[in-house]
């Protein structure tokens, strides 16, 4: 067996022995499940991450929105128009908009490669100054920060409709040829989108909110669905550790699918009278 | 039948901007003529359950009231709202008025101003608002700890140990029931996973209906108890209420949700049509552009 | 550099793992820091970070009016609405009131008189009785944006009560009280304004469904199929559809389901004509035009909801529990310094 698995789980025993132990005088009752899961899940993410350092080949699916973001901003560049990449209207507290900045980092770069123009107008304050920071890292990595200016990335408002009134006036007004809308939003998901739609950009969306996943495929070209929106940074740095989390993300669902399989059943038992012991109860779930 | 597809693929290839004409109109005309366009409104079984919900709160109990929502969709959760307001006033329950958004407030501002003064309540005694707190999860699962954490005043300034009805609530848990009135986030989903799933507190919502997806598993698991799904939910539950209370001899004007609901009903029969008329199209140009390639 | 690489990376990686196990362990005070004062801390920096914001802002509205560059008027009014909430949340209170003291009983319908001419009384005779129950002292319940309006209706006050004495709502109530320029602001301009924003919904919703809702394969049809049953069953047009009318959808449905495998055409019509038959003729036969006893699943209302209660539910778990999935290996990556998006 794997030397590092077995450290691994080891460390994970560990780990949760001294939280049993202690239970209820170093660690506060009534956790144990959300503790024993996070301990878990970690382990396997991390397992995982050092695997793919170590070498491991990973393969993850294409994904073809990702896939089309060098598309899109290459289209932009041929049509001598703007990229407008719309981050969410929450602010960083949300992991959506964090995951949103990440792939802006990966298109301002482009954007940078191709000495297009990038337009980001922000809801937040400190979403303004997390992407001017992640724009102005990624234009000197790609050896153009003469091509970069603070005022690429602007704060429009806080409203969520004025905000949507804003960017929609920007596109209207300024036509960019791509628009990505990459982080969490509510309502104002298909006026940016029939908007973008409207002026013939290609449109490439992804977010974590379930209930705007509809109105973006149905008026984008390209979404990022669900968990692959969280996965677009590590397919677009291609950096090793990043596709190793994605692998224990995947190996955690497995899991959870075979756990939730494996209680349905066991409880499927105790009503039909096969068997006596309540798992619900055991996991501390009811 | 030339002509007729011919027609077909016309219509299918309408600027966007008839179809926003068509949907105009399908709202406009039963606003201006009411009469010719009245439905039926037939609670479903989550609006249902609210209803029984609430009815079942005794004489004084105390409910806890949230308002997650602002301007532009007080057209969906508002008159969920007052129909809310109306059911607990005329049961006698007293209200205590909470926000998780900034325009929550004025929502809830305007609620208590449109149905307090006719069942003659006292802010203080029957019902107080405790305003706005940032911090979304953080203020719901400080209420649940110690509400005094949270609130030292209330909305209008008055220290909270000086109003009647808060001697003897310290926490959530001293509540009976908690109804929130959500639009997003912060909402109905912080309220269950903080405060009344943990304190096994009885929860309802109203919630837009685009968010009903979201909140669904959690009516599905009795976490909470029934949902006000958007307009039509707001209007059964006004249906309900109105009929309710006129059997304990209040009258309750018909509320908004109510006469909105044919203007709704229209502009969801226009889109159905369109669509319907699109695929037409589509499979005629379909049909022709393959003849075409034999 | 290290202030700008290290330090950044130091802070979330121990704030991080800070507030992830603070949650578990037992002491009050770390307790205390998680669940409270660290969300706090985060709305006091968002609370200054917001004149970030609106300083840029406004910088790109008054470059674009000096510069006199294409549609400079809107970026006069956005920065005339900008000063005008500032001066309404933070110079103008406009929240004054009127205060009567020693209320001659003789005279309460006569102010109930005079309040109907400044503001619409539902009910005078519950004002009244109100005022009645509070001769010593009584608030007009209206407020007053100018102070000098204030000071002319207490004026003609002045024979009612003993003492008329003006006052002004404290400054934070005053944005909340109805009636204030803010409120008032707040109702008459923001309200409209948001209101229509969200509206354009509709119109976007029945161009964006025209648009993508087309029987292009299996998954297609599925989604037009239920966005209709959705669509009609959720609003009081739906109890309106007869039984018969979806019982001969549901029969397309399955001739549609079945024409693949049925080449004879005639047949298939044949087929498709017969189950519309029967199905009428059950109904006939077992009463259903008279609205009773009708199947669930021959109505659509009672269709919708079981797709927002099975199907809906059970996909919507599933994306909930990958999203949360996805939400634990970012956070993963952010708490290891894996991933630096600062």
């Amino acid at each position: 067996m794997n030397n590092k698995l077995l450290v691994i789980c080891a460390s994970t025993l560990i780990v949760i022995l001294t939280y049993w132990v202690t239970y209820g005088f170093w660690f506060i009752t009534g956790n144990a499940p959300t503790f024993v899961g996070i301990i878990i899940v970690s382990a396997t993410i991390f397992y995982y991450i050092d695997a793919a350092k170590s070498g491991k080949e990973i393969y993850l699916r294409p994904i073809s929105g990702l896939k089309a973001i060098e598309e899109a901003v290459g289209r932009a560049t041929e049509m001598g128009k703007s990229v407008l990449f719309v981050p969410g209207i929450s602010d960083m507290d949300q992991v959506d908009t964090v995951a949103g900045i990440n792939i802006l980092g990966h298109v301002a770069e482009i954007t940078a490669k191709y000495e297009t123009e990038l337009n980001v107008p922000t809801c937040r304050a400190i979403v303004m100054e997390s992407a001017r920071e992640s724009c102005r890292e990624s234009y000197l990595r790609a050896g153009r920060p003469d091509l970069y200016y603070d005022d690429m990335v602007h704060y429009i408002s806080d409203d969520q409709f004025a905000y949507a009134a804003g960017v929609n006036g920007i596109m209207i007004r300024e036509k960019p040829a791509a628009c990505f809308y990459q982080g969490k939003f509510y309502a104002e998901s298909l006026l940016l989108a029939e908007t973008g739609n409207s002026i013939g950009a290609i449109q490439i969306a992804g977010t974590g909110s379930a209930s705007q996943i509809p109105f973006f495929v149905t008026a984008c070209d390209y979404t990022l669905i669900g968990e692959e929106f969280f996965a677009a940074s590590a397919y677009l740095s291609n950096k090793p550790e990043l596709i190793g989390s994605i692998k224990g993300q995947d190996i955690v669902k497995l899991m959870v699918m075979i756990l939730m399989t494996g209680i349905f059943v066991l409880d499927i038992f105790r009503q039909m009278g096969l068997i006596d012991f309540n798992i619900l109860i055991l996991l501390g779930l009811n | 039948m030339d002509l007729l597809k011919k027609i077909f693929i016309a219509l299918g290839s309408m600027d966007r901007r008839f179809i926003f004409l068509l949907v105009g109109l399908s709202v406009l005309l039963p606003k201006l003529y009411p009469d010719l366009f009245t439905l039926p409104i037939k609670p479903s079984s989550h609006s249902l359950r609210v209803f029984d919900e609430i009815d079942a709160l005794e004489e004084n109990s105390k409910v806890l009231v949230s308002f997650e929502y602002g301007p532009s969709t007080k057209p969906e959760i508002h008159p969920s709202a007052i129909a809310l307001l109306n059911h607990l006033f005329s049961k006698n329950i007293k209200i205590y008025a909470v926000a998780l958004w900034p325009d929550g407030n004025f929502m809830a501002t305007e609620a208590f101003s449109q149905v307090s003064d006719k069942y003659g309540k006292k802010y203080g005694i029957d019902f107080v608002n405790l305003g706005y707190k940032p911090g979304g999860e953080a203020v719901v699962k400080g209420l649940a700890s110690d509400i005094r954490t949270m609130y030292t005043v209330d909305l209008l300034g008055n220290d909270i140990d000086s109003i009647q009805m808060m001697q003897g609530v310290s926490n959530l848990s001293d509540l009976d029931f908690i109804f929130s009135l959500s639009a997003g986030y912060p909402g109905s989903k912080e309220w269950v996973q903080f405060a009344c799933d943990p304190l096994g507190i009885p929860m309802s919502t109203a919630c837009t209906s685009i968010q009903v997806t979201d909140i669904i598993p959690y009516v599905e698991n009795n976490q909470i108890k029934g949902i006000l799904s958007g307009m039509p939910g707001a209007a059964e539950y006004e249906q309900l209420v109105q009929s309710a209370l006129y059997d304990r001899s209040v009258t309750v004007e018909p509320g908004k949700a109510s006469i909105n609901m044919a203007a709704q009903s229209m502009a969801h029969v226009v889109i159905v049509l369109l669509i319907i008329l699109g695929n037409i199209t589509y499979y005629l140009t379909r049909k022709s552009s393959n003849k075409g390639g034999i | 550099m290290f202030l700008k690489r290290q330090m950044p990376a130091i802070i979330a990686i121990g704030v991080g793992l800070f507030i992830l196990f603070g949650h578990f362990i037992n002491n009050p005070n770390i307790q205390g820091f998680v669940n409270n004062d660290a969300t706090q801390w985060f709305d006091i920096i968002a609370s200054f970070a917001i004149f970030l914001g609106a300083l840029n802002m406004l910088k790109l509205q008054v470059v674009k009016v000096v510069k006199r560059s294409k549609g400079w008027q809107y970026s006069l009014l956005a920065i005339f609405g900008f000063a005008f909430a500032i001066f309404a949340g933070f110079f103008f209170r406009g929240a004054n009131y009127i205060t009567l003291t020693e209320i001659n009983p003789h005279k309460v319908n006569i102010l109930v008189e005079y309040i109907s001419t400044i503001q619409e009384v539902d009910d005078p005779v519950l004002m009244a009785s109100r005022i009645e129950g509070s001769l010593a002292s009584y608030e007009i319940p209206k407020i007053f944006i100018s102070k000098a309006t204030a000071e002319s209706f207490a004026v003609s006050l002045s024979s009612i009560a003993n003492n008329v004495t003006l006052g002004v709502k404290p400054w934070g109530a005053h944005v909340q009280i109805k009636g204030s320029l803010f409120s008032w602001m707040f109702f008459k301009i923001f309200t409209p304004l948001s209101s229509t924003m969200f509206a354009l919904l509709a119109f976007f919703v029945a161009s964006a469904s025209y648009r993508a809702f087309r029987i292009r394969n299996f998954e297609a049809t599925l989604l037009l199929v239920s966005g209709i049953i959705l669509m009609i069953g959720r609003v009081p047009v739906g109890e309106l559809v007869p039984w018969w009318l979806v019982s001969t959808l549901i029969v397309f449905g399955i001739g549609a389901l079945i024409a693949p495998f049925i080449p004879n055409k005639k047949l298939l019509f044949g087929i498709i004509i017969g189950g519309i038959t029967l199905s009428s003729g059950i109904g006939v036969l077992l009463d259903w035009n008279l609205a009773v006893n009708i199947p669930g699943f021959l109505s659509l209302p009672n269709i919708s909801e079981w797709i927002f209660d099975y199907p809906t539910a059970a996909g919507s778990r599933a994306i909930m529990i990958g999203i949360a999935l996805g939400t634990i290996a970012t956070s993963f990556r952010i708490i290891l310094g894996i991933e630096k998006p600062f």
